[in-house]
């Protein structure tokens, strides 16, 4: 039969799936009193700084309705930056200005906005208009990231991240989330946008998936996406590792970002991350969270103590894909 | 986490035991019907009495009736007569009816109407110890000559007292001997028989002594057969006097015990006793009801029956809510559709017994899609959520005012005058589809209305299924069972279908 077939298939090559990602990841690894720190994202930030894990710069908050004149001196140096809702989902109410024109501001998709306009965005995500149940909500005001222009080919609008998945400490998978047309530049899978799975050892890109499909080419440009090397892998993984000690979540999605100038930063964590990043690598997660915690049992007593970089050598050496994919030649 | 799955396994055992334990005792020790359509026959005995009183003289008639202590239940017995004292006592083991009056006149008639059944009854009383030995009787000349040649050869070919009665009845029976001639003396009733074998085995110091059985058969007119029994030790044992066989069949009532006639009557003449038997069909459950109300004990004692009747109509609905739950989850889990949370479903196939399910479904998708246009226009005013949703809200109450209206105006009264707690369902559930349209999107939204659609019909078509609410209401340990599955699903780690769909890509079959 269909159905039993294929999921002694997926069984055997270590898919895991929601009933076991609740149960034996998110419900065992993640204390439910932690999860604040990840859904707001100024919490987050703030306790990334104290770590000194790198992140967009903080220009300013607006919380209060009178804060919100403040905006004028807050961006007063900065040409660019991006308006967030704190504790908003899947990237709504957020606003990217890219310039300054007489006065205007200019979004990123160049359209031209007047200060009383981008007054009243703020107020509206102040009074919860974009936030999670509707409560009210604080304003975080940002770097703009630029991206790096590697991923040009294989990106259309908007910033691609890196998702990597960690289990106590020690990646386990990673994944390049490739904005398309239809996602409207959102980095989220469900929205549209492509992921392409990453190789931990070397970071160079594998092939995609593509609303549950396997694809090897960007649905928009039609470029391969296998082979291309994302840019300082090493930082990435050892900033991912450290997003375990910060936040004390045993299984945790962090959110990278590639800017042009800083190298990569900490966008924001997931303590429920998704499970398509598996089709994205064509290797199950539950095979390699096994891998993991089988390492840790053989360490007993010690298995909390192992230093960050160990920990990314191991997930290394554990996940290595053997043969990489050749880099695609230009046309 | 080892042992605590351990832990949670064996509370679901636990739970398992529990229930099904409890409802193999309802089944098989209470005799609870297992559907509420379940009959079992009742047998109506009636018993007419009548007798020519002589005028001025007082009456008393004296009846054996059912002694009732194995093998069936009583249901109902009545003493129907005119002007007549009854009085019901017990002696040896018998029951007995005394009617009386001062004076009577002319045909009188008296009835004794006994209905009974099989189900519920009490097993078989410890038989009270009956006589295990008897003095033989004084017999002279040629009758104990007779009886000694008779009984030297029966004792040779019988064990014990079983045997001993069977192989009596078997010689006295076969009538070629002279010696059985002789002690029956040219009478060879069936009555005279069974007197021969008594008086055969009173010498042989064999106690036994003669009972009267009625047939349960639907019959007009029957009268009491004679049958023989002894005791020996531990059970009496019956036997056929016609025969020899062994064993009361299952359909005879043993109506009086000993030699004494079934009437004894003073002060009239010309009595006549006749028995007819009929048969009735009774639903199991309404036959327990009538035992509970004449205080004999039946399931009913601690059940939900014993509620009052608004009460068992409350807790029909509620009982059946862990069950809609319970599918919920499964559909969750196993299947992986994405569902309004756990309860809402439930809740919307509760506003499905108000509605109609065809109705409902109308009413939800209409409703539904209507409060989300108002909520997608309102999204371009950028309204706060909260004011977002109370407009949305009270358009819908609106939209119900206006559909109750049109249907009352055209005459559809019945489906569509919306109840108040299916439009405050209703309500909610616009509410929290609107919640997961802001947060996830149109299609998420819509692909969670449908779900729990579905769940909710399929959830609405099973907590209304009227033998699986009669089976819940009546064993109500099928709840522990649930509850071990819902213990067990917690503990579940496979797939969902969907996801066999979803990661197919990951499968070799997929490559394809």
């Amino acid at each position: 039969m269909f159905g039993i077939a294929t999921w002694r298939a997926l069984r055997r090559r270590g898919v895991m799936g929601i009933n076991q990602r609740n149960g034996d990841y998110v419900l065992m690894y993640n204390d439910r009193r932690l999860y604040p720190l990840v859904d707001d994202k100024i919490r987050t930030k703030n306790m990334a700084l104290e770590a000194g894990i790198q992140v967009p710069d903080m220009y300013g908050i607006i919380d209060t309705e009178q804060g919100i004149s403040q905006l004028e001196h807050i961006v007063e140096t900065h040409g660019d930056f991006v308006i967030k809702p704190s504790q908003g989902a899947g990237g709504d109410g957020i606003l990217v200005i890219s310039d300054r024109f007489e006065g205007y501001y200019r979004s990123a998709s160049g359209r031209m906005i007047s200060p009383e306009e981008l007054e009243f965005h703020i107020s509206g995500i102040i009074s919860g208009l974009y936030s999670l149940g509707g409560h009210r909500d604080r304003a975080l005001i940002e770097y703009r990231v630029r991206s790096t222009d590697l991923f040009d080919r294989i990106s259309i609008g908007g910033v691609p991240d890196v998702r990597i998945i960690v289990l106590q400490g020690y990646p386990v998978a990673a994944m390049l989330r490739l904005p398309t047309r239809q996602s409207d530049g959102k980095a989220n899978l469900h929205q549209g946008a492509i992921g392409v799975g990453v190789d931990i050892a070397t970071g160079v890109t594998l092939s995609g998936t593509w609303h549950n499909l396997k694809i090897d080419r960007h649905p928009d440009t039609a470029h391969p996406v296998a082979g291309v090397q994302v840019p300082d892998w090493d930082q990435c993984l050892a900033l991912a590792a450290r997003c375990y000690d910060l936040t004390g979540l045993g299984y945790l999605g962090v959110d990278l970002v590639m800017d042009k100038h800083k190298g990569p930063l900490m966008l924001e964590l997931n303590a429920r991350p998704g499970l398509n990043i598996q089709i994205a690598n064509d290797d199950g997660l539950l095979r390699r969270c096994r891998l993991i915690e089988d390492h840790l049992e053989a360490r007993g007593e010690d298995a909390g103590t192992e230093a960050a970089a160990s920990r990314v050598a191991l997930s290394r050496r554990l996940f290595a894909v053997p043969d990489l994919p050749e880099a695609p030649t230009p046309p | 986490m080892r042992s605590v799955k351990l832990h949670a396994r064996l509370l679901a055992v636990a739970l398992l035991v529990l229930g099904a334990g409890s409802i193999a005792y309802q089944i098989l020790v209470q005799d609870v019907p297992l559907t509420e359509s379940e009959s079992d026959p009742v047998w109506v005995v009636d018993t007419q009495l009548s007798f020519q009183a002589r005028p001025n003289t007082p009456i008393k008639a004296r009846m054996f009736v059912p002694p009732l202590n194995s093998g069936f239940t009583a249901l109902n017995e009545s003493f129907i007569s005119n002007n007549y004292g009854v009085n019901v006592n017990r002696e040896n083991g018998n029951r007995l009816v005394t009617w009386s009056a001062r004076r009577g006149e002319g045909q009188q008639n008296l009835y004794y109407r006994l209905m009974l059944t099989s189900r519920f009854a009490d097993p078989a009383l410890p038989p009270e110890n009956g006589p295990q030995f008897r003095p033989s009787p004084e017999l002279k000349g040629a009758e104990r000559v007779a009886a000694d040649a008779l009984l030297a050869p029966i004792r040779q070919h019988s064990a014990d007292v079983e045997t001993f009665v069977s192989e009596t009845i078997k010689r006295v029976n076969s009538e070629d001997s002279d010696n059985v001639r002789l002690l029956l003396g040219g009478d060879h009733s069936p009555e005279n028989r069974a007197r021969v074998v008594d008086l055969l085995l009173a010498v042989a110091h064999i106690p036994a002594e003669p009972v009267h059985t009625l047939q349960l058969q639907e019959t007009s007119s029957q009268q009491p057969e004679l049958w023989l029994r002894t005791f020996n030790g531990q059970n009496w044992l019956y036997f056929n006097p016609a025969d020899g066989r062994q064993g009361l069949p299952e359909d005879r009532l043993v109506w009086w015990s000993g030699e004494q006639p079934l009437l004894t009557l003073e002060g009239a003449r010309g009595a006549k006793v006749s028995f007819s038997v009929h048969r009735n069909e009774m639903s199991a459950l309404r036959l327990a009801q009538s035992l509970r109300s004449q205080d004999a004990s039946s399931f009913i004692d601690y059940s939900l029956y014993e509620l009052p009747v608004p009460s068992q109509q409350l807790f029909r609905v509620l009982i059946m809510i862990p069950v809609g739950v319970l599918l919920v989850l499964l559909i969750r889990s196993l299947i992986g559709m994405e569902t309004l949370g756990t309860f809402t479903p439930v809740l919307i196939a509760l506003a499905f017994r108000e509605t109609q399910v065809i109705w409902g479904v109308l009413l939800f998708t209409f409703i539904t899609a209507i409060g989300l246009s108002v909520r997608g226009y309102l999204e371009h005013l950028k309204l706060q959520l909260l004011a977002r949703l109370s407009v949305v809200l009270t358009f819908v109450v609106i939209m119900m005012g206006l559909i109750s209206l049109l249907g009352y105006k055209l005459g559809l009264s019945t489906g569509l005058s919306v109840a108040l707690f299916p439009m405050v369902i209703l309500t909610m559930v616009i509410e929290r589809v609107s919640i997961v349209w802001e947060e996830r999107g149109g299609a998420q939204s819509l692909k969670v209305a449908i779900g729990t659609l579905v769940a909710a019909v399929l959830c609405h078509l099973l907590m209304v299924w009227s033998p699986l609410v009669y089976f819940v209401f009546t064993f109500p340990g099928v709840l522990l069972i649930l509850a071990a599955v819902m213990v067990f699903m917690g503990h579940y780690r496979g797939y969902r279908l969907m996801e066999l769909v979803r990661f197919r890509a990951m499968t070799e079959e997929g490559e394809r």
